[in-house]
């Protein structure tokens, strides 16, 4: 009352209604600006992005499962610029194993100002310096076959990670054997003893997969009633060429002892296949992880018993489909069903020799 | 009690501190060099970079150095000169500021320049024409037809060498126009040595089985292009004849080429030096873009190498160079 009555008392005093439509004029106009404005922004919100740009750094551009998946998002791209007519630009880099060559990519994707990051990183522990730079650039991320550890995932809402499901693909590896096993008991236990003797081929001891991946196909084949027995074991870094060296070396140690190779990856599978037929051997048998190109060559030859297939079309496809939600500013819950809001897990199945 | 003349030079002292701010921190005394970046599209006639690994790399390595931002783009399907051309269309209006282009088509490519749809400096890969000189168009690539000549040369040389006499060439893969020069050089090399000449139309699996069962010592295979060479290697490799098998002998620098030559598989593979092309086309249209004038670089080395050289570390620095 007391401001009403004041206003009025200053009205009278400065001439009456002529001030009145003056300050109401005045209003209208800054409201009428305000409205401008407002609506300008609308309307920038409101237009359609017509193109995108996504920067992907690689582990290591010559693991072949990433690989893989690298041609997988090309794909992706190019037919979702097919779909939507809207420009993808993909800059795949690869991080050639080192932290620090992935670190200056990730900087240069910034710099560049990309939409989005798709990363797989190095080195899962060393994933918090690559998000701080995200977060302060405000550029979301998708990680990806390398899980961060969960503190790193939980900083951000901006961080997705797709990825296969480490324990189901070690459940399903272990049950290639286990049926086998069901199947022909002497297909495995070629020497008869009652003991299925195993050499085992792992990845780095510092992913998360490769140990998850060791401790439950092992323990499927314990539960499955397979009677097992560890001759020894090593890592080969996921590589062929070491699992070759490995393989060679262990020909040699226990020569007509082994009859099972549990491998955590295809190239490793491969690469001991490769020591076998330099050996002349054919008659071990081998299970692989991840189906890669190759991998799957040897499941039909019967090189290789069988492999975990994480459906790649798909797993590149959850990839994409976040990081092209997030460039364009929609809702990844309209694209993928997320566990927690930020975790994908590609779907799997096993492949067996004919 | 602090005397007048410390004072003054504790005050020097926090003068002198401010000033080496301002020089190291900020950019009031020592202007930076305002760096730009340009926007430069890379256009190939292909659906995928198999056959640019190396190209990509120099392509890269260019692109950080002289602070080029590079898009590289493949085709959705593989020779669509219409693709093709609304791709270059799509960049250009996306603002980039060079074009690189392998063209599936230089003619239309250099017609689209003229008729000024294309208005940004124009880099055309492996292209016959199109070196223009103007600063606005400019050519990168190897000499194809001196390439297959060499082949030829080689392929003649292996033949005496062994004590065999290959009679009978399949020349056989795609009918673009980087495969016709390399087809050309090669026939001017054979045929004027009586080497029988088939140019063979059909798949790369229906050669393998017209030659089954046939004395293949006598005959020589020749892959035009990369994919070509890599599925006849593959056949044979399958065969597990490989080391029976008539002579292989084509082009490309894809690291499972290698892999062949490395096996015994191909005889003989002309290389090319990717990645500096890749690094020089980049470099190229960065100056184009800044409108420098670029000199011609004419042809950027190409040889024919056998498995002995794979080693060899003159070759290695152009088959595997490091990033």
């Amino acid at each position: 009352m007391w401001s009403l009555r004041r206003c009025y008392t200053r009205l009278s005093e400065s001439g009456g209604m002529g001030y009145v439509y003056k300050i109401v004029g005045k209003i209208l106009a800054v409201a009428f600006m305000a409205g401008i404005l407002a609506g300008c922004g609308t309307m920038e919100k409101e237009e359609e992005k017509t193109s995108i740009r996504i920067g992907v750094s690689l582990y290591r551009g010559d693991d072949t499962f990433i690989n893989n998946i690298r041609s997988e998002l090309e794909n992706c791209a190019k037919e979702y610029e097919q779909r939507h007519g809207v420009k993808v630009a993909l800059d795949i880099q690869d991080a050639k194993g080192s932290q620090n060559v992935q670190n200056n990519q990730v900087e240069r994707f910034i710099s560049l100002g990309y939409d989005v990051m798709c990363i797989n990183p190095v080195d899962r522990t060393a994933a918090s310096a690559m998000i701080d730079k995200a977060m302060t650039a405000q550029i979301p991320v998708v990680f990806f076959n390398r899980q961060p550890v969960e503190e790193d995932m939980n900083r951000w809402d901006q961080l997705y990670y797709v990825g296969a499901a480490a324990r189901e693909s070690a459940v399903l590896q272990g049950n290639i054997v286990v049926d086998e096993y069901r199947k022909d008991p002497k297909s495995l236990d070629r020497n008869g003893d009652g003991v299925v003797s195993y050499v085992l081929l792992e990845g780095e001891s510092s992913h998360q997969d490769s140990l998850i991946r060791t401790e439950w196909s092992i323990q499927t084949l314990k539960d499955g009633g397979v009677p097992i027995e560890k001759i020894t074991g090593g890592i080969a870094n996921w590589e062929r060429s070491q699992a070759s060296a490995l393989m060679e070396q262990w020909l040699d140690q226990y020569p007509d002892k082994i009859e099972l190779v549990v491998c955590n990856n295809d190239d490793m599978a491969l690469g001991a296949i490769d020591a076998l037929e330099r050996a002349g051997i054919d008659k071990i048998k081998l299970v692989g992880i991840d189906a890669t190109t190759p991998g799957q060559e040897a499941v039909r030859t019967g090189k290789l018993l069988g492999t975990v297939s994480a459906d790649k079309e798909q797993y590149a496809g959850a990839i994409f489909s976040i990081a092209a939600a997030k460039a364009l500013g929609k809702p990844v819950s309209e694209e993928l069903s997320l566990e927690e809001d930020k975790y994908y897990w590609s779907p799997q199945e096993i492949m067996i020799s004919p | 009690m602090i005397t007048k003349k410390e004072k003054a030079l504790w005050i020097l002292y926090g003068v002198v501190l401010f000033l080496l701010f301002l020089l190291s921190s900020t950019n009031l005394i020592i202007k930076e060099k305002e760096r730009r970046i340009y926007g430069i599209s890379v256009i190939i006639e292909d659906t995928s970079d198999d056959n640019y690994v190396n190209f990509r790399k120099g392509m890269d390595r260019a692109a950080m150095e002289l602070y080029g931002d590079v898009s590289f783009i493949t085709l959705y399907d593989k020779g669509s000169v219409k693709q093709q051309e609304e791709l270059i269309l799509r960049e250009q209006q996306d603002g980039c500021k060079a074009l690189i282009v392998a063209p599936v088509d230089a003619k239309r490519v250099l017609e689209m320049q003229e008729d000024k749809r294309i208005n940004v400096p124009l880099i055309l890969l492996n292209s016959e024409i199109g070196s223009g000189g103007d600063g606005i168009t400019e050519r990168i690539g190897f000499d194809y037809y001196q390439m297959g000549q060499d082949l030829g040369k080689q392929i003649l040389e292996d033949s005496v060498f062994e004590g065999k006499i290959r009679r009978k060439a399949f020349l056989f893969g795609e009918t673009d126009p980087v495969s016709i020069q390399f087809r050309d050089g090669i026939l001017d090399q054979l045929k004027p040595e009586g080497v029988e000449i088939v140019l063979w139309e059909g798949s790369e699996a229906s050669l393998k089985e017209a030659l089954e069962g046939k004395q293949g010592e006598q005959m020589v295979l020749i892959a035009l292009d990369p994919v070509s060479l890599t599925e006849m290697a593959q056949l044979l490799l399958d065969m597990g004849t490989e080391n029976k098998s008539p002579g292989l002998y084509g082009r490309g620098t894809a690291v499972r080429l290698l892999n062949y030559l490395d096996k015994g598989v191909i005889q003989g593979l002309c290389i090319t030096d990717d990645f500096s092309a890749g690094y020089l086309s980049v470099k190229m249209a960065v100056e184009l873009a800044e409108n420098q004038i670029v000199e011609d670089l004419g042809y950027l080395e190409s040889r024919c190498i056998r498995r002995e050289d794979l080693r060899d570390v003159e070759f290695e620095k152009m088959l595997y160079p490091i990033e």
